[in-house]
């Protein structure tokens, strides 16, 4: 099984302290390598929990966790280097530049010296800030914060990828060129787990797509054979609606 | 290794760049440490140099009032004046003049004082040596002495027994010669006064002194390592709020999940907020030696151990870190922790003797301020600067400002455990 899967959830469960429902009830997740996944889900659906208990950041009650063929059960050291995470949260530090940010996310990885400077000029001119490169995070805009918030996940060129909202609150152009890089990443051979609330930009670039919700994935396949199933819905937005209900959702 | 220099170089940068933080942690400490010492050296000087003011009048002719005249006058504690505007006054004047406290003190000796206790003396004598059954009442003798009633308990409690204990000595020794001359009168061998002179049991309370040196700290003394722990505890506000900071922008998440342990986050804070808690101690050290002498007050000695005053300086650093973290990692946002922090530390500074030394509070805020983290540093320093202590004698106060930010710290990290995996 872990040969096939990048990333895979067995019967995942959390219930939060004080909560009476759980949060993930019984999660069984399968993110074939190689593959641009797309997590679809409404808010409060548990997916936010289930990437950070895939990235060691929240503990678990039952269930097992395997990251590259590795089980989280016996601890995320193995596991840490590889993959990258592009948080929703601009996780920079404002007071610094571009450069600087970089080159401490890029060292905690123990990149070499020479190769770090290399990897940071090489993700900056791909991203098209490498005029903005020793300017201050405090003072980009939304999107060049995002696109940094995207090179400190590539730094160290991880097996996997996870991107939870990476163009929210950006521009057409900033959205365009982050989906492109996304595409170009992917084809080169890293594993991409991608969560978004965009339902066309998943259809877009995405090879394959699953819809959580109440803390479980209830649908999972390529966007195409998806609509071959669901032969009602027009869009991947209708089959969402269709899969997840009208209801409005409140992050718990 | 190599990745933990760029955790110090991360910690280090974010410092560098808080130049709210950095002015919090060393211009302020470097501003209170002038002025206070400045404020309190005046106060200390003008309560040094005042005197009682004091108005005698000695209406008696005999010995016993000059001595005490001239006993008051040595004393270097009154400021005694015998006239009130050119008149010598009367007993109804000078209660006039103490209650609307022109004066504090008034003393009235009555004529013929000493020529009274010489009649009591010689009857008294007489009657002893002629076997009476009965000894002859003593004819009342003495002054009136008037105090202002706004005078607080214990200065009139210090002046009085002052007072007292020299006009007693003065009284004894006088019926002493009394005596001896009644008897040599009716007695064929003369006796001498030798063997009664002086008080037989003998109390002298002194204040405790190692080689000679004065125990009670200077205002350069008390506010340098003073206002060097203070600084070194604000720190807290900075540090606290860089680990919100870090918490609420999601680079802490983003850091843990690199090949980067929480300890190792911690560690490098800690690291660098020990340097900058050396620095500023040192900086403090240098305004005491070298800058306050330029205002006239006295140079900081920093006694015979410099190993001693680096462990008090690295016990407090890492109390003060330790209490950082813990505040960084309980409180909810930056808001909280820096209101929180900075009035929890102006709470220790208060009880623990920062401010106002504590050998001038009640009990029960000297008690209270034993609890201080601060009081403990200053009591080590104040062994250091004023008894010469090595390393063993401020053992135990360091002992406790370590214990104090390992506590903390055990607090901080099951604090972050619970709240961060949710377990």
């Amino acid at each position: 099984m872990g040969d096939t899967y990048a990333i895979e959830t067995r019967d995942l469960n959390k219930t939060y302290k004080g909560k009476d429902h759980p949060t993930l009830n019984g999660l069984s997740l399968k993110i074939p390598y190689g593959s641009l996944f797309g997590l679809l889900a409404p808010n409060g659906a548990g997916k936010t929990t289930a990437i950070n208990i895939i990235c060691g950041l929240r503990k678990y009650d039952s269930g097992e966790v395997i990251v590259d063929g590795h089980s989280l059960a016996n601890g995320m050291n193995p596991v840490k280097p590889l993959f990258g995470l592009v948080p929703q949260d601009i996780a920079l530090f404002p007071t610094m530049t571009a450069y600087e940010n970089l080159k401490i996310l890029g060292g905690l990885y123990g990149i070499r010296k020479e190769l770090l400077e290399k990897r940071i000029d090489e993700l900056l001119g791909l991203f098209d800030l490498s005029a903005s490169r020793n300017s201050y995070i405090n003072r980009f805009s939304g999107g060049m914060k995002r696109r940094v918030n995207l090179i400190a996940g590539l730094l160290h060129a991880p097996k996997i990828l996870i991107l939870d909202e990476p163009t929210v609150g950006v521009d057409a152009q900033s959205r365009r060129l982050i989906l492109e890089k996304l595409v170009e990443i992917n084809r080169s051979g890293t594993t991409v787990l991608f969560i978004s609330h965009y339902l066309e930009e998943a259809e877009q670039i995405c090879t394959e797509v699953a819809f959580m919700d109440n803390g479980a994935i209830i649908c999972q396949g390529h966007p195409s054979d998806l609509r071959n199933i669901y032969t009602s819905c027009d869009s991947m937005e209708s089959m969402y609606l269709l899969l997840t209900g009208k209801r409005m959702r409140d992050n718990q | 290794m190599k990745k933990f220099r760029y955790l110090l170089y991360k910690d280090y940068l974010l410092l560098k760049r808080d130049l709210a933080g950095l002015l919090l942690m060393f211009l302020m400490p470097v501003v209170l440490v002038i002025l206070m010492t400045l404020l309190q050296e005046s106060t200390f000087r003008a309560i040094t140099d005042a005197s009682v003011p004091l108005i005698l009048i000695n209406n008696d002719k005999g010995e016993l009032g000059k001595a005490i005249d001239k006993e008051l006058e040595a004393s270097g504690v009154f400021k005694i004046e015998r006239q009130i505007e050119g008149k010598v006054p009367t007993l109804q004047q000078i209660e006039k003049e103490i209650a609307s406290s022109r004066y504090t003190l008034g003393i009235f000796i009555p004529e013929n004082t000493t020529e009274n206790i010489q009649k009591n003396v010689a009857r008294y004598v007489l009657a002893t040596f002629s076997g009476a059954v009965e000894l002859p009442a003593m004819d009342s003798v003495g002054f009136v002495i008037y105090v202002d009633p706004t005078t607080k308990a214990s200065f009139y409690t210090t002046i009085m027994s002052t007072l007292k204990e020299k006009t007693q000595k003065i009284e004894f020794d006088y019926i002493m010669k009394e005596i001896t001359r009644q008897v040599n009168e009716i007695s064929p061998i003369p006796i001498s006064t030798a063997g009664f002179a002086g008080q037989q049991v003998y109390i002298d309370i002194r204040d405790a002194q190692l080689e000679g040196k004065d125990m009670v700290p200077n205002p350069v003394q008390h506010n340098v390592p003073a206002w060097s722990l203070f600084a070194i505890f604000f720190i807290v506000i900075s540090l606290s709020g860089s680990i919100i900071r870090e918490r609420q922008d999601g680079s802490f998440s983003r850091l843990l999940t690199m090949p980067c342990s929480y300890t190792e986050y911690l560690l490098s804070k800690a690291i660098v907020f020990t340097l900058v808690s050396l620095m500023q101690f040192g900086l403090m050290l240098l305004i005491g030696v070298f800058v306050l002498p330029l205002f006239g007050t006295e140079s900081l000695n920093l006694g015979s151990s410099p190993l001693a005053l680096i462990i008090l300086g690295l016990s407090a650093a890492l109390a003060a870190i330790g209490y950082g973290i813990a505040i960084g990692n309980i409180a909810e946002n930056f808001h909280q922790s820096a209101v929180f922090g900075a009035i929890s530390i102006v709470i220790m500074a208060a009880i623990g003797g920062i401010w106002i030394p504590t050998f001038i509070m009640s009990d029960t805020l000297r008690m209270i301020g034993m609890f201080s983290p601060m009081h403990w540093g200053l009591s080590g320093f104040l062994e250091v600067f004023m008894k010469d202590a090595g390393v063993k004698a401020i053992l135990p106060e360091s002992g406790m400002m370590v214990l104090f930010g390992l506590v903390c710290f055990i607090i901080a990290i099951a604090f972050n455990y619970r709240r961060r995996l949710d377990v």
